[in-house]
């Protein structure tokens, strides 16, 4: 081992050589006349010029509890005009399902099924008892449909209920604050349930299933304008970033903010379509859900959006001939879904109009699938929960290059004051090349790194190799003085128990770095996500591959040097 | 220059007893945790929360104006400041509705080149800032505890983690005097501070505890491999806060970049704080503790 040859029999050496290697493949430096260096690495908007948008979407979780008779008095009441009294209730009864349950109520006012049916709370009967008395049954409903549309209607917004371990957890898509929802279901004998230790259940923000919809949605609709390379990704729990590479503020605000244009067509004769609505007529898009051997994708209409479906499909016939009369739907202008009224619909529609409507899409995995992307499609410039624009950037492309050139060349020069340092130091020039060396190529190995995974390197990260580095240094500078302890190179075996003394010292030092950095990369913070998982990269990569190689290194040339065999001091 | 400033120390740590090691590094963390209390009290905030943290715009662009005449033409929209680095102007705004956020982002962007805009809600602000002070704080313990797992004894524990402790002190009061503002560049510096802080103490610790042969020599040696390290890294932090903030001044084609410029000027003032805190206080507290009579001069052999 004693010799040149040697030290590239040893194992840590050839891993150490073939990752170089590998990396720089990985990179693919190379020269185009004209365009200048040209390489395989990603730049953030930071060095590439851009623009980005950060937004967060508006919402509340909760667990919430009500009394039934008092949910149901606070919603028909104002609506009949007159005071209400619950006879009988099995809303409670096991299960969180509809079937079999039921609530009945008499009052004193007349009431028509149609004013009961507009909540929505479930099947309606009405029974007039006597002159002065009348019986509602409200059946197929459940505790959670009551909490559901108590709350949609007070707050004027979607609720979406879905259930966890520990019970029924309503997404509530609008800003509401803790005491508002106390308030309310406080009015409706309920609370807003604890937790087992006294906390409350209440939490801002909207489920990650929410957040993960909102974004294919912006995804979508941003792809869908012929955009392909925008980025959207969630940040943390709440938020949602859009990069938009080449692209100024302004455009990208007024592309954020556009809407999708979605219109729903009837077929008149023949291929000749009528327009009936737009997509701002659309109040709710509900979860893709299959049954009666269908996949569906539910939506709610707005008042006179049902009413214009009415009025339309009387004037065309497709009340009498639904086949011949398809309803198309079109995300701007590209047909994305066609299907005839149901007779059921159809039916109904003679009478009344309908609000609540549901799109089948057929059977298998790819009517899932088609399912989903209609939800996407049926929302599409609406987005499922509000946003507000919480944060915003903007980099002018020649600003951009200007910091890359201005990045490399300082860390250039940094790495020349390091050079000049260890060499005042030691005066040795078998120290300052591996020394040096062993840095570059940690550099290149991160480099390396970031160009498989895709990462974005931008300014922060940039620095983040520069903090790795920094520790790099010193730790080499552990090792070489553990191994010159007495100012000369020791006996192999001796040689052996020092570095393992200077990699336990190492060791400790880089945990603390990676721990310390650790809480960053689990964080939400945008860039500084970034500089925290290229400086554990960078560490990593250090104490694993770069510094036992140069622990090898040195050994070797200090040898060679200490036998007389080369090495000029000067 | 290391090895003046080693043979310095050296023999100043020599010819001083512990308490007296120990009494200058505890009264300049004391003045700074003095200066981040009152601060804390005066305006709510240990240092000066940068617009990351607060909320509004900070718009930078090239220009041959001065910044008085760029606060007069923006004197319609909430401008707070307005200065000059290098031949760019950075000015602050307060928060602005997104009529008047756009309205002057297309005045910006279409009258200047270069341009460089950055803004923040004030409730991702206020996000941030909860999020920063999470994050310094588990840092910090989790710093804590694996310097507790390395050494696995109370007091020279304790010792390496109040050096390090008393270094982001001493840092963060730095900027709170410098006018240095709290942005995600300078919470970044205060947590690399707690990585670069420790690794000096580990070594003296290591050393001191695991080691055989004199307190003193064990003590000296760990000095000069430590000290080496701290200027290496301080001699490449000092290039990169020169070259980051002044080589405009030579090559007119660069550029401030106002992220690096920070985040080495506070790891500056942390390291040298590191290093007086390395080689007085937890030296001094490592000393004592060693040459305890209980020992009997267990680690002095």
């Amino acid at each position: 081992m004693s010799d040149k040859k040697g030290l590239f029999k040893n194992i840590r050496v050839i891993i150490f050589t073939l990752i170089l290697l590998g990396s720089i493949v990985a990179i693919h430096p190379g020269y185009t006349p004209g365009e200048g260096i040209t390489t395989n690495l990603n730049f953030g908007l930071d060095l590439e010029g851009g623009s980005w948008l950060q937004i967060k979407l508006e919402g509340a979780l909760a667990q919430v509890d009500a009394d039934d008779g008092e949910l149901v008095s606070e919603m028909v009441e104002p609506v009949i005009g007159a005071p209400i009294e619950v006879t009988s209730d099995n809303l409670n009864m096991g299960g969180s399902d509809s079937a079999g349950k039921s609530i009945t109520f008499t009052t004193s006012a007349p009431v028509s099924a149609p004013q009961i049916e507009s909540l929505e709370l479930g099947t309606v009967s009405v029974d007039k008892l006597s002159d002065a008395q009348t019986q509602v049954t409200i059946s197929d409903t459940s505790k959670e449909t009551m909490i559901r549309a108590y709350l949609s209607k007070s707050l004027d917004a979607e609720i979406v209920p879905f259930s966890t371990e520990d019970g029924t957890v309503y997404e509530i898509r609008t800003t509401v604050s803790e005491q508002e929802l106390e308030a309310l279901m406080e009015k409706a004998g309920g609370s807003i349930v604890k937790e087992e230790d006294g906390t409350s259940t209440y939490k801002e923000g909207v489920s990650s299933e929410t957040r993960d919809l909102t974004r294919d949605i912006l995804n979508d609709k941003l792809n869908s304008l012929g955009l392909k390379d925008i980025p959207v990704r969630t940040v943390g729990e709440d938020y949602i970033l859009i990069d938009f590479a080449g692209i100024d503020l302004a455009t990208a605000k007024e592309i954020a903010e556009k809407p999708g244009k979605f219109e729903i067509r009837i077929q008149t004769t023949g291929n000749e379509t009528q327009h009936v609505l737009y997509g701002d007529s659309i109040a709710g898009v509900g979860i893709p859900s299959y049954h009666d051997g269908q996949w569906h994708t539910p939506f709610t209409l707005k008042e006179e959006g049902a009413r214009t479906l009415q009025k339309v499909a009387l004037e065309t016939g497709a009340i009498d001939n639904p086949e011949e009369h398809y309803l198309n739907m079109y995300l701007d202008d590209v047909q994305i879904y066609g299907a005839p009224l149901s007779p059921e619909a159809a039916d109904r529609l003679r009478e009344t109009p309908i609000y609540s409507w549901e799109a089948s899409t057929g059977t298998d995995e790819a009517a899932k699938a088609e399912a989903e992307a209609l939800q996407i499609h049926l929302r599409a410039g609406a987005l499922p929960v509000n946003v507000v624009l919480v944060g915003s950037g903007h980099v002018d492309a020649g600003l951009g290059a200007q910091f890359k050139t201005a990045a490399v060349i300082t860390g250039l020069i940094s790495l020349i004051a390091v050079a000049a340092v260890v060499y005042f130091r030691y005066k040795r020039p078998e120290i300052l090349v591996p020394m040096v060396g062993t840095s570059i190529s940690e550099v290149i190995m991160i480099l390396g790194v970031a160009s498989i995974i895709g990462w974005q390197l931008d300014l922060a990260s940039i620095a983040g190799i520069i903090a790795a580095i920094g520790t790099g240094i010193d730790h080499l500078i552990i090792i070489t003085d553990e191994v010159l302890y007495e100012g000369k190179l020791p006996p192999t075996k001796v040689f052996a128990s020092r570095i393992g003394k200077a990699f336990t010292i190492i060791l400790g030092a880089a945990s603390t770095v990676i721990i310390a950095m650790s809480p960053l990369v689990v964080m939400g913070f945008g860039s500084l996500k970034g500089f925290a998982i290229t400086t554990i990269i960078g560490v990593l990569i250090g104490v694993i591959i770069a510094r036992p190689v140069y622990g090898v290194m040195i050994k070797e040339l200090l040898h060679v040097d200490e036998s007389g065999n080369g090495g000029i001091i000067e | 220059m290391a090895t003046g400033l080693t043979e310095f120390l050296d023999n100043f740590v020599k010819s001083h007893d512990n308490r007296q090691l120990l009494a200058f590094p505890l009264a300049i963390l004391a003045v700074s945790l003095a200066i981040l209390l009152v601060s804390f009290v005066s305006s709510g905030s240990p240092v000066n929360l940068g617009m990351e943290f607060q909320g509004g715009t900070q718009i930078s662009v090239e220009t041959a104006d001065s910044p008085a005449m760029l606060e007069e033409t923006y004197s319609s929209y909430p401008i707070t400041d307005a200065r000059q680095t290098g031949s760019r102007i950075i000015m602050q705004f307060g928060v602005m509705d997104n009529e008047q956020q756009r309205e002057l982002e297309k005045d910006v962007t279409g009258r200047y080149s270069n341009v460089e805009i950055r803004q923040v809600g004030p409730i991702y602000g206020h996000d941030l800032q909860v999020q920063a002070i999470q994050a310094m704080i588990i840092s910090f313990i989790g710093m804590a505890i694996v310097v507790f797992l390395l050494f696995r004894t109370l007091i020279p524990s304790f010792a390496v983690i109040l050096s390090a402790f008393s270094d982001i002190m001493i840092a963060a009061a730095f900027m709170k005097v410098a006018g240095i503002e709290l942005s995600l560049g300078t919470l970044a510096a205060l947590l690399m501070l707690i990585g670069y802080s420790v690794d000096s103490d580990i070594l003296l610790t290591n050393r001191v505890i695991k080691r055989r042969g004199t307190i003193e020599e064990k003590i000296s040696r760990a000095m000069h491999t430590g000290i080496t390290m701290t200027t290496t890294t301080l001699a490449a932090l000092v290039v990169m806060y020169i070259v980051s903030t002044f080589s405009y001044l030579v090559i007119p084609s660069f550029t401030q970049i106002t992220l690096l410029s920070q985040i080495s000027i506070v790891l500056i003032a942390g390291l040298i704080a590191d290093m007086m805190n390395t080689w007085l206080l937890n030296t001094g507290i490592l000393r004592w503790y060693v040459l305890k009579p209980e020992f009997r001069g267990r680690y002095n052999r």
